[in-house]
């Protein structure tokens, strides 16, 4: 699944660990996430859309 | 300090003590396993899953993420389906051969017991998480704890038992009970 989880978390000047922390994942995670080599649960994805300060559609593309 | 003040520890120093537990608890296997003494890795085993159990609390970072999880169920449904295939094709061919080499039946039945119980196991625990919330982790350690001793004592009975064995007397191997098995080739002191 595509996803703009890499350019959002640019924008914020914020680090894959960073973001891993605030999600409550492991950086290879954050990795595998902006790649579109994983597809998160329903958890997860809001996780990282509160850590990315957006929403789950704004970032995921289905 | 392994663990510091505020009781909390690196992921690089918990796995650290991990590789450390893991070279020990091999060292102490194999010593076993020379002196023929299975009490001390059992109990060694034990306390040492305790105490990796603990440290891992201790452990700030994340350990595992649900990806990790997810990759696991994945790796152990195909080591799963891949050992019982194995087992089941090499169970009947050691079985078949039994009359070239006796040694080959005790094999075979080992094979088919320990598939069986991995497949039991493994029904047990799909039916667990397909029915309960995976959130009750008390239940889960309860269920975990409840196979760990069942294991342990089909283990215990079959290592400690006596029964149906070769026993070493007087330099020679005598027969206890009706073992199905030939006598050890290794020498009787």
């Amino acid at each position: 699944m595509r996803n703009n989880i890499r350019a959002l978390r640019i924008k914020l000047n914020m680090t894959q660990e960073e973001l891993a922390q605030k999600a409550g994942v492991r950086r290879e995670t954050i990795v595998f996430l902006e790649q579109g080599k994983y597809n998160p649960s329903l958890n997860l994805a809001h996780d990282v859309a509160i850590a990315l300060n957006s929403t789950i559609d704004k970032i995921f593309i289905f | 300090m392994l663990i510091n003040s505020n009781k909390t520890m690196t992921l690089n120093t918990y796995k650290k003590v991990k590789i450390a537990v893991a070279f020990v608890l091999a060292l102490i296997f194999s010593q076993a396993l020379v002196y023929n003494n299975y009490l001390i890795p059992i109990a060694t085993m034990i306390i040492a899953s305790l105490i990796l159990m603990y440290l891992r609390r201790r452990v700030k970072g994340i350990i595992a993420d649900e990806r990790d999880y997810s990759t696991a169920g994945k790796a152990s449904l195909l080591a799963v389906q891949i050992y019982s295939w194995t087992a089941a094709i090499s169970m009947f061919i050691l079985y078949a051969y039994r009359d070239f080499n006796p040694a080959y039946e005790p094999v075979a039945l080992t094979l088919a017991y320990s598939t069986c119980i991995l497949l039991i196991l493994y029904s047990l625990i799909f039916r667990y998480y397909n029915t309960f919330k995976l959130t009750e982790k008390r239940t889960l350690y309860v269920i975990a704890v409840l196979i760990m001793l069942l294991v342990l004592a089909v283990v215990s009975l079959r290592l400690f038992s006596g029964e149906d064995n070769w026993i070493c007397v007087d330099g020679s191997w005598q027969k206890h009970g009706q073992p199905s098995f030939p006598a050890p080739t290794i020498e009787c002191k």
